[in-house]
């Protein structure tokens, strides 16, 4: 009996690990081998691929590109999540707000908005044109600029959530601290503010950084062709050439140069945080210090997530002069409208009364919606995404909270080994697990199918099922269990009847979340789908650059308007179920 | 009349006596390793049914790894644990008929305290109107007849436990086993709940093993404590045994303070002989303090006398307590407060004495 309990941990994970492997895992060993010319073993894939110039053009662009938008979101990212932190509380909750809406809503959607915006014909040519400041558009779009400016638009959320959550977690009484020993505001941030906040700014710049190495829709939408990423370079040569070893190897120059820029990177200011861990008392295994630096790439995923605790109070920077008041307020308005403003525009655009798509309308109605509505391949589209994002939630919820429950039984070592592997499909770039699922259904004869669809999308969403429940299971006491169990209830009926009612906000956030991913993924989507399945994200990626259509305004705008749906939904889950026990607290210390 | 009364309440004490020499629950041998770390160690211990046993020791020496042992959420290293004759080392905790209350109660919050108390009733299949009739009864007892519908949180923390004491009792499990019960509950009610629960014991007579590092506690509640030490049993014995007679250097400094003679400059005159590793205590309570003038005891020849200074005096309510120097060592002198007596200020000379038979001499 025993035995069957301390192996039944491990059970639990066993349907996140069989889809896992099913559709990501040895379908990507096998492109390794394939990659490798197995059974010969060689590297003429590798040799051909560097041997194109073409080819290293476009991996140097990639990295270019990826680590300047890198550094444009910590440089923009850093002050944002430092002000909202030292905002008044409720000012904070707002500024957070902001930020996650657009983090929930559709990249699709807001790079269509850049092209409105940025367009040879769009809204600031338009303006430009029209009071004279230029003779004829100028060209604002289909060049690096308009790349950086799309890309850093959607990753900043990115950077910011995980700052937000390790500058809440500095101890306020340090800066505070140092100010009492004679340090200046300046020098009290420089030595003891910033050097905490180092964790934050290297779980940021991963995110965002391995974010943008996955990107493609957004470079080739907002950069044309000559800012081709190697992403894209990769659906093309899947998509068009039959040889899937040249494929293969281009996908894992890909993953090597992220493995090494984040080594690097990594091991950089890992310093600090294994002080920090040591202090704390966080044993590391030496065999597992080799991974280390993988481990905790990731492990940086939760970071985000963690970002959500923010009901702690924190500093408030007193004294501050009045102009560095100024400053900040016009700081952070500037980044507010760059992340809202696209969002905006593309709503207000929808409600359009003209024919074509213009800003400001100059009549209002809603025409495009109708369109869309009566427009069967929209509608088609919307109820195979919806569909196909259903079931997504259905599968990943059940298989990731059982990995969940399953993971946080385990001893630490295993726990995070299996996490690791659990989390690949949201930590790798996005286009090789399109490639790697591409080829585990293709032998399972599911490509262009809703089954083949619902497989790819769920092993990400597992995977965020599996970091937000787990992260409910954390603050779960174990002692209700062994209270239930106390009272002769078995292990089926405590989890039914204590755990499952506890951490369902937790499941439910999950849930919504995986719904989410699902509903807005293209990448993955375009290499599935063949083109047989159009969910609304296809839809919109063929509309997005032509602009003919209207009724992408009002697909975007719908798009646009989920999260805040979400939002809601998000926080009638957690805020609310919060309430109760922090209400249980207070009167206990009473 | 009264004495057919008083002779028949006698005898069925002796009965009950009789009973309660069956023994409930038995630990032999028992160890749990932690890594190399034994967080109990060889533990043998025999509990009488209808028993109040405390385990009483400092931070780490595993008394909560030996309520878990006995609960099933650990399972043992090696050794067996048997619970009314029969051993329950694999038996699953969800198995075994047990009342537990966790040290923070482990009410469940998405419950009500009516819901809460029914749970144990429904995992043991009880009809819902016996449910009812159960849980009306017991929140009365436990006068909480008006919280009935309120959730844990809305609950002060005298009343959660309470909760969680009426919760471990109402299945009417064969024996109760209690963490730190009153660990989290401030001085004043935490007397309280002492009597509380001593009344409770009194009533459904469940054998009951309760873990707590506050001595107090131990002392006022059990009918047996267990003092333990680095995962091993270092005296077992009743509240007054254990105090007036400690085996150990450890237990008599752990329970109450205690005067040891070490290196004492003076010769010590005792009625015992003391064997090698051993040492001569004495409780503070048991030291006389007096002028050195003072006229002698009747009974002087019983006792020793040493003179000292007087180093520190503190006020305690109804106590005085002495620190006086004598020679090198400082003895602790413990004075009930009474009108007319005498009180000693630092760097006045004094005189001690103390009956030789209430040195007790305990292994190091
Ligand atoms: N799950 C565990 N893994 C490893 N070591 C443990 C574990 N549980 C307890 N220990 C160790 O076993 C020893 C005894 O622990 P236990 O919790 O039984 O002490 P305790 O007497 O209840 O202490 P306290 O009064 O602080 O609650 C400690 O040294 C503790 O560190
Ligand atoms: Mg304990």
């Amino acid at each position: 009996m025993l035995q069957k309990l301390t192996r039944a941990p491990f059970g639990l994970t066993l349907p996140s690990f069989t889809l896992l492997l099913m559709v990501f895992g040895v379908p990507i060993t096998s492109l390794l081998f394939m990659s490798l010319n197995a059974p010969d073993w060689s590297f003429v894939n590798y040799q051909r691929f560097l041997s194109q110039s073409a080819n290293i053009y476009v991996l140097l662009q990639t990295i270019e590109i990826s680590i300047g938008a890198t550094a444009i979101c910590l440089v923009i990212g850093y002050p944002t999540a430092y002000l909202i932190v030292t905002a008044p509380e409720r000012q904070r909750t707002v500024f957070i707000v902001l930020v996650l809406i657009p983090w929930l809503t559709s990249g699709l959607v807001r790079t269509y908005a850049w092209t409105v915006i940025l367009g040879d014909h769009g809204l600031i040519n338009n303006v430009l044109v029209a009071s004279g400041l230029a003779s004829s558009p100028v060209p604002l779009i289909y060049n690096r600029f308009a790349v950086f400016v799309g890309m850093v638009h959607i990753m900043l959320p990115m950077m910011i959530l995980p700052l937000l959550s390790v500058m809440y977690n500095i101890d306020k009484s340090l800066v505070a601290a140092a100010r009492s020993m004679g340090a200046r505001p300046f020098t009290a941030f420089w030595r003891v503010f910033l050097p905490l906040s180092l964790p934050g700014v290297r779980s940021g710049s991963l995110l965002v950084f391995v974010g943008c190495l996955g990107f493609y829709i957004t470079p080739q939408a907002l950069g044309g062709l000559r800012e081709t990423m190697l992403s894209k370079l990769i659906v093309n040569q899947l998509l068009v050439s039959a040889n899937l070893g040249a494929t293969a190897a281009t996908a894992f120059v890909l993953l090597a140069v992220t493995a090494v820029v984040l080594s690097i990177f990594g091991l950089d200011l890992s310093g600090s945080r294994e002080r920090v861990r040591g202090a704390v008392g966080t044993k590391r295994r030496s065999w597992l210090s080799a991974q280390g630096a993988m481990g905790r790439w990731f492990n940086e995923l939760g970071t985000s997530w963690r970002a959500s605790r923010w009901q702690r109070q924190l500093y408030r920077a007193a004294a501050q002069v009045r102009w560095v008041e100024f400053a900040g307020a016009g700081f952070m308005t500037v980044v507010m409208v760059y992340l809202l403003v696209p969002g905006l525009i593309v709503i207000i655009m929808s409600f359009s009364a003209g024919d074509f798509i213009e800003f400001p309308p100059s009549a209002f109605s809603l025409r495009w919606y109708v369109a869309f509505f009566e427009d069967s391949t929209w509608t088609t589209s919307l109820s195979n995404s919806v569909e196909v994002a259903i079931d997504v939630a259905l599968l990943a919820t059940a298989t990731g909270t059982l990995a969940a429950y399953g993971l946080g039984r385990m001893s630490p070592q295993s726990r995070s080994i299996l996490t690791m592997m659990i989390l690949m499909p949201i930590t790798f770039p996005v286009v090789i697990v399109g490639v790697a699922a591409y080829y585990g259904l293709f032998h399972l004869h599911l490509i262009g199918t809703k089954t083949g669809l619902v497989l790819a999308h769920s092993i990400g969403a597992n995977a965020y099922v599996v970091v937000i429940v787990a992260a409910t299971l954390a603050n779960f006491d174990r002692r209700l269990e062994q209270a239930a169990m106390s009272m002769r209830a078995g292990p089926l009926r405590t989890f039914w009847r204590v755990t499952l009612p506890l951490i369902r906000p937790g499941i439910l956030g999950g849930a919504v979340f995986a719904f989410i991913a699902s509903f807005d993924e293209a990448v993955v989507t375009s290499m599935i789908s063949g083109y047989s399945i159009r969910t609304l994200p296809l839809r919109m990626l063929e509309n997005v650059t032509q602009q003919i259509d209207p009724s992408i305004a009002a697909v975007g705008s719908l798009l646009t308007l989920l999260p805040v749906l979400w939002l809601f939904v998000l926080y009638v889950l957690y805020w609310r179920s919060r309430g109760k026990p922090q209400r249980a607290h207070a009167q206990a210390e009473a | 009349m009264n004495e057919h009364v008083k002779s028949a309440a006698l005898a069925e004490r002796k009965v009950s006596a009789k009973m309660s020499d069956c023994v409930e629950i038995e630990f032999r041998a028992v160890t749990k390793l932690y890594g190399a770390l034994a967080a109990v160690k060889d533990l043998s211990l025999s509990v009488r049914r209808g028993e109040f046993l405390t385990i009483l020791g400092p931070s780490g020496s595993g008394k909560t790894t030996a309520l878990m042992l006995l609960a099933g959420f650990v399972a043992p290293t090696s050794g067996d644990i048997v619970i009314s004759g029969r051993s329950v080392a694999s038996v699953p905790s969800y198995r075994r008929d047990q009342g537990i209350v966790f040290q923070s109660y482990a009410l469940f919050p998405h419950l009500s305290v009516r819901r809460n108390l029914e749970f144990p009733l429904e995992m043991r299949g009880v009809k819902a109107a016996n449910r009812a009739n159960q849980v009306g009864r017991m929140l009365d007892r436990v006068h909480l007849a008006d919280y009935a519908d309120r959730m844990p949180s809305q609950l002060s923390g005298g009343q959660q436990q309470r909760v969680a004491l009426a919760r471990a009792l109402i299945a009417d499990p064969p024996f109760l086993l209690l963490d730190e019960p009153l660990g989290a509950l401030d001085r004043k009610l935490r007397e309280q709940m002492q009597i509380e629960i001593k009344s409770m014991h009194r009533e459904f007579g469940k054998t009951t093993i309760c873990v707590t590092h506050d001595q107090e506690e131990a002392l006022s509640l059990s009918d047996r404590i267990v003092v333990m030490r680095a995962g091993r049993i270092e005296q077992t014995d009743t509240p007054e045994a254990l105090y007036d007679r400690p085996a150990t250097r450890f237990v008599a400094t752990f329970l109450g303070e205690a005067n040891l003679f070490e290196h004492s400059e003076f010769e010590l005159r005792t009625d015992l002989d003391q064997p090698p590793n051993t040492v001569a205590i004495i409780r503070p309570e048991r030291v006389r303090i007096a002028a050195p003038t003072a006229p002698t005891c009747p009974d002087q020849h019983l006792r020793q006398a040493v003179s000292g200074t007087v180093e520190d005096m503190i006020y305690a309510g109804p106590l005085r307590r002495y620190q006086v120097r004598v020679g090198r060592s400082t003895v602790v002198v413990r004075e009930h407060v009474a009108s007319g007596q005498k009180i000693f200020y630092p760097g006045e000379a004094v005189r001690l004495d103390w009956l030789r038979s209430d040195l007790r001499i305990v292994a190091e």
